[in-house]
């Protein structure tokens, strides 16, 4: 049994020795700043993570490099008040479980020595991540992730630039609003439609609440399995109240499938206002000519490089490096590290208590940033961007065009949704 | 148009054949070996990029790929018996159940390193477009995907009571020991029913791709729902997995048409429970 | 399972000892955070041991126990301040009860039929809950950060606590199944299991003792969940009640070996590490490596070595030598329940379904 007590130690050691191999972080040298860049990088969500980390990656690059561009220290090389350091990214993978999101976060913070965090892209894993770093008191700051909750915990280190699912609800409400204003549309039936995790039930929530506050009437209210086998039930019951318009949020599978769907089974609403999923960038190659005429909410749109040269700057550079145009949620993850590298760079120190002082008073403005938002700028109590505004895209001969608000539209909307039948 | 009772049947047909398909592979090998297969809708994953490849590379409608994907899929399940499979079946019951449960993890991430996760459509399947019979909108596609699976059913159940071999395979199922007193090779058999029943839900696969997104983790929800039907329909019983197939299409979409979308899976596995309390065996099972 | 001989009592004080003094050794919060997950799991498996291990009740449905736990104090801390520790007996109790409710039908069930029933129970549990409004559906719960102490079951400053009080439970555990594993109830399982019809001829009542197995596992498995609850102070339906996390627990007991009472312990003490590592060193490539070794790794040791390392150093732990001995012979191995699938005939088969009671 002398084979035994050897091998019982064996695996007892095991444990303790693969621990013990990660030592405490070596100090970084003083020329790099790390920052902690958490997302799904493996996984159903996988592809998505690939998009947000390479947004972050271009940033990251052109914060480093020098670039003739109106971006927050392109045009320095490195962070020039802390004697041109430059950031270093350190990814991890959340395989999109929110505990992992805690266990990365402590991870890079305490093993790796990152000053600060970004990702998750899921509500979910930035809930747990954030809740960590909080306890950690590292900055996090958010650029992609769109519960609303996320900014209603009190959360002294947590700050978030882009626009969350709250105020992509009340565009939605003021579209309507405004398309019987202006364009002298009326609707008056709505049917809420949303996948059933997090993500999707809030948004359900929230145009909900917006739709009693508006006045407008909810006739059919469906939460689902974001992957189903079929979405046959889900359409019949829509296609049955047939209300005006119908409000989808979903991620990206069953944004292929329901626009399948509806169109095999004749669904037509007047219009169709979706999100996230619809504007992933696999979608539009998956469904082609079908998606026309969707409305999309978007906090970035290609188009808006007419009126801001800098957006069509950045895409030139993101497209030579990866191939492809950005994407929602590069273009969303792309702004957390240029917000970082200012306040970091205000502070002239990457000690915490600095950062979050200096984050408060981040102020960056409306044309240095690749969005039609006013600028960055952070709400005092939730450290939500008060600035974060979205738009509405269309989506027409297979391109995103921006169509609303009307005053900086691109081009002009097309309402209501042609019949599945009158078309091709 | 299309949102009434009729509409909804038709569609539970539609999609309950397929089912149907997917859950006759299973349980020919559940039936023949006494393993549940975890890793079948990891075969219908692949059945479904096979279909994708040769639509993509080769411009092979999917209709066309059948023959491959049942070629290869049949390779993979017969290899999948030989190599891994059959080494558990002298083994703890546990062991077995856990083996391809191993498999499915495996071939999914397979699946993520090779293709990558992202999401693949056939765009323009030769038999596309929608029928309008009165009130009720037909898929095309759908329908064929529908109509194929009921005739490979019908072909398979052919295939076993009147082919030699599908005789050979019935009577393993029915009595192993008789089989091998017979002079039946029963490993034979079980890499044959191994190989026969992946290629049949590498059919469904090439059905499904004319209409379903394609990534590594489709397989997931059609596997456990196959998991249900075959149960439900009685473990080694095709008539009852078809059967239990085309039940369980009518409980999730009639389910969800009329009680609630969200809740339509839960009935399902709820139908399979209950039909197992009341007759463990299911429904055409021995 | 046998009585523990004074050596390897001896063996598993020292490895305790260890334990005990890891984190003095070891700082940082990720190799606590390891420790902390490799005794979360290895708890669920022995909880998992009692039933499918040792009563051959082969559940792939414990997250819907984990769930049940996490959600019931979780639910009675957020609303009505109910300290956790009384939200730790409640999820308990209240698990299983819910095991006893769906044990009973199908207590006639067995191998395949059962594990087949606990997924779709399991799913079942998960799709309400994410539906279920009382409980914030999908959204799920978020607990509050309260003040660190032992009373609030919240430790913020360090792991440290969360990783002793783990100990603990697991220790816990283990004195439960093998309290289980020596008495009669256990007896009798070791009877089922070799033998079906001797059992029946003595006339032991099968029903009432697998309720018990059952019950007895949730209750040790839903505080598990309250503990992970308390330790990420967050939960929804995608982190407690996933089918993964009930395969998980199957491997981590099968890999340590099933029917033994330190198997599941050494199962999750080998495959957490590898599971959190792979993750982290191979996972940030998004490549699914890390997974393919894990896939790979589960398919060998079920081909070629079922009955876990447990068995490596049990002199018990034989596999079955051919097809035709393997339905009659009593083997007392890790395996729980050999059984050659082979020679079975239909009514035993079909009967997998049920069983006399």
């Amino acid at each position: 049994m002398g084979n035994v007590t050897r091998r019982n130690f064996l695996i007892g050691g095991s444990a303790l020795a693969v621990s013990a191999w990660m030592v405490p972080p070596v100090f970084a040298a003083p020329k790099t700043i790390k920052i902690g860049g958490l997302y799904p990088l493996t996984g159903n969500l996988a592809s998505t993570g690939l998009d947000c980390r390479r947004g972050a990656e271009m940033a990251v690059e052109i914060i480093n490099g020098k670039y003739d561009l109106n971006l927050p220290l392109a045009k320095t090389e490195g962070l020039p008040d802390l004697g041109g350091a430059k950031i270093e990214m350190v990814w991890a993978d959340t395989k999109g479980e929110p505990k992992n999101g805690q266990a990365e976060a402590e991870r890079v913070v305490t093993q790796d020595g990152v000053v600060g965090v970004i990702g998750a892209y899921q509500s979910s894993v930035t809930k747990t991540a954030s809740q960590a770093t909080e306890r950690l008191r590292v900055p996090y700051v958010c650029s992609d992730s769109s519960s609303p909750t996320l900014t209603e915990r009190g959360l002294k280190y947590f700050f978030r630039v882009s626009p969350h699912d709250g105020i992509f609800a009340h565009d939605q409400f003021n579209f309507l609003k405004d398309l019987e204003r202006i364009k002298k549309q009326k609707v008056q039936s709505v049917a809420l439609l949303y996948e059933n995790t997090e993500f999707g039930s809030n948004v359900g929530k929230q145009e909900q609440k917006y739709a009693q506050e508006y006045g407008y009437k909810v006739v059919e209210d469906i939460s689902y399995t974001a992957n189903a086998t079929d979405v046959t039930s889900e359409v019949g019951r829509l296609i049955k109240t047939n209300p005006d318009v119908l409000m989808h949020a979903s991620y990206i599978t069953d944004a292929i499938l329901f626009t399948k769907t509806f169109k095999e089974m004749g669904f037509n609403p007047k219009g169709m206002l979706t999100m996230a999923g619809y504007i992933e960038p696999g979608y539009l190659p998956a469904v082609k000519a079908d998606g026309d005429y969707i409305i999309v909410r978007s906090t970035f749109a290609l188009d808006l490089a007419k009126s801001k040269p800098l957006v069509g700057k950045v895409n030139e550079l993101f497209k030579k490096k990866y191939g492809i145009d950005m994407s929602e949620n590069a273009a969303r993850s792309f702004t957390a590290p240029f917000v970082f590298a200012d306040a970091i760079n205000r502070a002239k120190t990457t000690e915490p208590e600095a950062v979050v002082k200096a984050l408060h008073d981040t102020n960056i403005p409306g044309d240095q940033v690749i969005y039609p938002w006013k600028g960055v700028k952070f709400d005092p109590q939730s450290n939500q961007n008060i600035y974060a505004t979205g738009t509405l895209v269309q989506i027409q001969n297979q391109q995103y065009v921006t169509v609303w608000p009307f005053e900086s539209a691109a081009k002009d909307l097309v309402w209501p949704f042609p019949a599945w039948k009158s078309r091709k | 148009m299309g949102g009434d009772l009729l509409q909804q049947v038709v569609n539970s047909f539609l999609i309950g054949s397929v089912y149907a398909l997917v859950a006759i592979g299973l349980t020919l090998i559940w039936g023949v070996m006494n393993i549940v297969n975890f890793a079948h809708g990891e075969f219908l994953m692949i059945g479904m990029f096979i279909a994708f490849w040769s639509y993509t590379l080769l411009h092979l409608d999917p209709i066309l790929s059948i023959p491959i994907c049942a070629a290869v899929l049949f390779i993979l399940g017969a290899a999948s018996y030989r190599f891994i499979v059959s080494k558990v079946m002298t083994g703890p019951i546990l062991a077995q159940l856990v083996v391809t449960f191993g498999l499915s993890i495996f071939l999914a991430n397979l699946a993520v390193l090779l293709w990558t996760p992202d999401f693949r459509l056939i765009e323009k399947p030769l038999l596309n477009g929608t029928w309008t019979l009165g009130n009720v909108q037909l898929s095309i596609p759908k329908f064929v995907a529908s109509l194929g699976s009921v005739l490979v059913s019908a072909g398979i159940l052919l295939f076993l009571r009147k082919t030699k071999t599908g005789k050979a395979i019935l009577a393993v199922e029915m009595n192993r020991e008789s089989a091998l007193l017979v002079g039946i090779n029963t490993e034979r058999i079980n890499a044959l029913s191994f190989g026969v029943g992946a290629a049949l839900v590498g059919i469904a696969g090439a059905f499904l791709s004319m209409y379903y997104y394609i990534y590594p983790q489709v397989g997931g929800l059609f596997g456990l729902i196959s998991f249900c039907i075959v149960a439900l329909g009685g473990f080694g019983s095709i008539e009852g997995a078809f059967i239990a197939g085309i039940l369980v299409g009518f409980v999730q979409t009639l389910g969800g048409y009329y009680f609630d979308p969200a809740y339509k899976y839960a009935l399902v596995f709820l139908v399979y429970l209950i039909t197992v309390w009341i007759r463990p065996q299911g429904l055409l099972g021995w | 399972m046998r009585t523990l001989t004074r050596r390897q009592i001896s063996v598993f004080a020292i490895v305790l000892i260890l334990l005990i003094l890891y984190p003095l050794f070891v700082r940082g919060s990720f190799p606590l955070h390891i420790m902390i997950m490799v005794f979360l799991f290895a708890m669920m498996g022995v909880a998992w041991n009692i039933m499918g291990g040792y009563a051959g009740m082969f559940s792939f449905g414990q997250a819907a126990f984990f769930g049940i736990g996490a959600y019931t104090s979780s639910y009675l801390l957020v609303t009505y301040h109910v300290s956790p520790w009384i939200g730790l007996l409640a999820g308990g109790l209240l698990a299983a009860l819910a095991a006893a409710v769906i044990g009973i039908p199908c207590s006639n069930l067995r191998g395949h039929y059962f594990a087949i029933a606990s997924i779709a129970f399991a799913e079942i549990v998960r799709i309400h809950f994410n539906n279920w409004k009382l409980v914030g559906a999908a959204e799920g719960l978020t607990l509050p950060i309260l003040n660190q102490s032992l009373r609030n079951f919240e430790f913020h400053s360090s792991k440290v606590p969360y990783y002793y009080i783990l100990l603990g439970f697991l220790i816990f555990s283990l004195l439960i199944c093998s309290w289980v594993s020596t008495s009669r109830m256990g007896f009798y399982f070791r009877a089922i299991k070799e033998s079906h019809d001797l059992a029946k001829v003595v006339g032991i009542n099968f029903v009432r003792y697998r309720l018990a197995a059952i019950m007895i596992s949730a209750f040790l498995t839903a505080i598990a969940g309250t503990f992970y609850a308390q330790y990420i102070l967050y939960l929804d339906p995608e982190s407690v009640l996933i089918l993964p996390i009930s395969i998980q627990v199957v491997l981590v007991a099968m890999l340590g070996g099933a029917g033994s009472i330190m198997g599941p312990v050494i199962g999750a003490a080998i495959l957490l590490p590898i599971s959190e590592g792979t993750r982290v060193w191979l996972g940030f490539k998004g490549t699914g490596i890390d997974m393919i070794v894990y896939g790979t790794l589960i398919m060998l040791i079920s081909a070629y070595h079922p009955q876990g390392v447990w068995g490596l150093f049990s002199r018990i732990g034989e596999r079955a030598p051919s097809a035709a001995h393997a339905a009659e012979q009593s083997i007392a191995s890790a395996g729980a329940g050999t059984r050659d699938a082979t020679s079975a005939s239909p009514a035993d088969r079909g009967g997998e379904g049920r069983s006399e009671s």
